[in-house]
């Protein structure tokens, strides 16, 4: 595979160059558990959302996509700042934020990451530098603004941001993309191409499938790989984020994947027919998770019993955060106008004092103005 | 006792602040060269291009990363020559800056102050003079402020960027060369703090910017006629200073209001509406307002200057409630 494009990747077949030879089992444990845990956790979060009807906000399962995040969680310090869109839970879990305060937030709890103020297409975790929010590209166009302070201040973090192909489709991308450039900014750009926005092709919305091309056209370190091998990612991450901890400057990757639950919502969107069904059964073979499940059996590394134990600590986790979810209260007496200002300025209190009202003397002459 | 201009007092703010905290930094275009009217002059020559940044064209990025800074604890200035360039930002303004405090349950501040200039005269025309003070007051969670003189521009400057509430200042150009005594030290006037700028009776003149010296002229002009006009300045629309105007409608009983803006939907209309909601029955007129006709303004110098409303229209609105 020369050029990597969806194209190209479908004509290759099922992927065949997953490589763990040489890695640490560390790594390999973290990468596993990592997706493995995604996984579960979305899995149940489906089962879950109708049952009782708790779960009453948008929410964007993320199935066939956890190689990413999954790398991602292991590469990340807990001082770099992590933005991300509507499908979120990986990015959550990836800043190492609690899975419960996840679960509270979907259930809309006082104990959830924002006091069920946010739900899951918006939700955060400013203690965990975690921000997301649902309106397409915003959130990336913040991280440059981050990496913007940390220069400014000259600490090594990094800003980093999730995101899908679509959220290139917006101007804010590119402007953000040649301010970066243009100050070398610790800046680390993700683009999960999971090849539809909703139910639209990435081809029925840009003139080609060659995003990496014109990002390099910004002067952008970029990478292009094949998004659902998580010791790629893992590789290329580390390189792009090294590379933009040391000053080198912003990086682009491109990760090519697919997402294998609908749009929205636990139940499948398959009935509308926007993608091909053997394009599903092509992705469902190359599961990410399945992919490295093969090479570990191939090498003999992370045995099926191991492998079942860690599968059998994250379910406890997650009965957990469901028990701490449903045990949580539900907001009440809100005081939702105060809470969407602060009226408080400890700052300016602390260093100036007060002033009234000035002389103003209204017989003076308005400004005429010259031209200009 | 120091007088300085409108744009002598902005510039004055920025440097203070400049001065106080490390965090504070001033972005926009040409900040560094141009000295936007007088307000950002020779702040490059004392604190760097570090702290002083000019920025590309790019208004909306420029304002989501005046956001990410903040959230990374700065406490960024974003400088735009006009308003109406600023449209470009209403994503991250709207949909970001506005209603990250209440998401965010209120764990994050966002100390981001956006000074913003309106165009007045010369020919300003349709893209160069929009006031959308109402549209920004209307969103919550957003500080506005329109102040009409250089001591209020210094204080509420410089309250905004030591607050912790993202705040948009809208600055009128043709106050710039306005002159007012103003303190040396830095200083701060809390939002939500109408200023009473006359005191009076008969009637009250609820104003707002470029409205305010044209109300204390007619007022001055009236109380030669013994008629007594107490004059407010509102200072901040959001938060809007209630208290002071309904203290002042149940003394005088009359009411016009003064915004520079569209008449429609306007924070006039709101201030119309509080009081009719408190005092309607006490009223002893139909409030009135002044306002801009429900029109882009024109080019040409002669619809130009009768698009603004003058001291003539102010003093017919006081009549028409006396």
């Amino acid at each position: 595979m020369e050029t990597i494009t969806h194209a190209a990747i479908r004509q290759s077949g099922r992927y065949s160059r997953l490589k763990i030879e040489g890695l640490s089992m560390e790594l390999l444990r973290g990468l596993y558990r990592g997706m493995v845990r995604l996984r579960r956790c979305e899995e149940a979060l489906m089962v879950q959302y109708r049952v009782a009807d708790e779960i009453r906000c948008p929410v964007h399962f993320t199935i066939g996509q956890e190689a990413v995040p999954a790398a991602l969680g292991l590469l990340l310090r807990k001082d770099d700042f992590l933005y991300s869109h509507h499908r979120c839970h990986g990015y959550f879990l990836a800043k190492d934020a609690p899975m419960g305060a996840l679960f509270a937030e979907l259930f809309g709890r006082t104990t959830g990451a924002n006091g069920g103020l946010a739900g899951s297409q918006e939700i955060s975790m400013p203690s965990h530098n975690f921000f997301s929010g649902a309106i397409l590209s915003g959130a990336l166009s913040l991280a440059a603004g981050s990496a913007f302070a940390f220069q400014y201040k000259g600490d090594d973090r990094v800003a980093l941001a999730g995101f899908g192909e679509a959220a290139t489709e917006e101007g804010i991308f590119w402007e953000a993309l040649s301010y970066a450039s243009v100050r070398k900014l610790p800046l680390v750009y993700i683009c999960e191409n999971n090849l539809y926005s909703m139910y639209s092709a990435q081809v029925n919305r840009q003139p080609a499938d060659d995003l990496s091309k014109r990002v390099q056209a910004f002067g952008v370190r970029t990478f292009t790989l094949f998004g659902n091998d998580p010791v790629a990612a893992y590789e290329a991450l580390r390189e792009a984020i090294e590379y933009a901890r040391k000053g080198g400057g912003p990086c682009f990757l491109e990760f090519y994947t697919y997402r294998i639950n609908a749009h929205v919502g636990p139940e499948s969107d398959d009935y509308i027919n926007y993608r091909p069904a053997d394009e599903i059964e092509f992705w469902k073979s190359n599961d990410p998770i399945a992919l490295f499940e093969e090479r570990l059996d191939h090498a003999g590394l992370l045995g099926r019993s191991e492998r079942e134990l860690i599968v059998a600590e994250i379910d406890e986790e997650i009965d957990e955060a469901f028990q701490f979810a449903r045990n949580s209260p539900m907001p009440a007496d809100v005081d939702l106008e105060a809470l969407s200002r602060s009226c408080e300025s400890p700052f300016a209190e602390r260093h100036l004092p007060l002033s009234s009202v000035g002389d103003f003397d209204e017989t003076q002459p308005v400004a005429v103005l010259a031209p200009y | 006792m120091r007088t300085l201009t409108y744009a002598q007092a902005v510039n004055e703010a920025l440097a203070q602040a400049l001065e106080l905290s490390e965090d504070v930094v001033v972005l926009g275009q040409l900040v560094d060269t141009s000295g936007v009217f007088g307000t950002t002059k020779g702040l490059v020559e004392k604190f760097g291009k570090k702290r002083v940044q000019d920025f590309p064209v790019s208004e909306n990025l420029m304002t989501s990363a005046g956001m990410g800074a903040a959230l990374a604890g700065m406490r960024p200035v974003l400088v735009h020559h006009r308003l109406d360039f600023m449209v470009y930002a209403m994503d991250p303004i709207v949909n970001w800056l506005s209603l990250w405090r209440l998401k965010s349950n209120g764990q994050s501040r966002l100390p981001v102050t956006i000074r913003t200039v309106v165009g007045k005269g010369w020919g300003q025309g349709p893209q160069h003079s929009k006031s959308l003070h109402g549209w920004f007051a209307h969103l919550p969670g957003v500080n506005v402020a329109v102040p009409a003189t250089a001591h209020d521009a210094k204080g509420l400057l410089l309250e905004s960027i030591f607050g912790e509430t993202p705040t948009i200042i809208l600055e009128n150009r043709s106050l710039f060369s306005m002159e007012e005594v103003v303190p040396e030290n830095p200083y701060r006037i809390p939002f939500g703090q109408a200023a009473i700028r006359r005191r009076g009776q008969h009637v009250t003149v609820a104003a707002l910017g470029i409205m305010v010296p044209i109300a204390l002229r007619v007022a001055k002009q009236l109380a030669e006629e013994s008629i007594e006009v107490e004059v407010l300045d509102l200072r901040t629309v959001s938060p809007l200073d209630r208290d002071t105007v309904l203290k002042s409608v149940a003394k005088t009983k009359r009411l016009v209001v003064a915004d520079p803006a569209w008449r429609s939907v306007s924070v006039a209309a709101e201030v119309i509406a509080f009081v009719s909601e408190k005092l309607g029955r006490d009223l002893a007129s139909n409030p009135t307002r002044v306002c801009f006709p429900d029109s882009h303004t024109p080019m040409s110098a002669p619809l130009e200057a009768s698009f603004y409303p003058d001291d003539a229209a102010m003093l017919s609105a006081i009549r028409s409630v006396l």
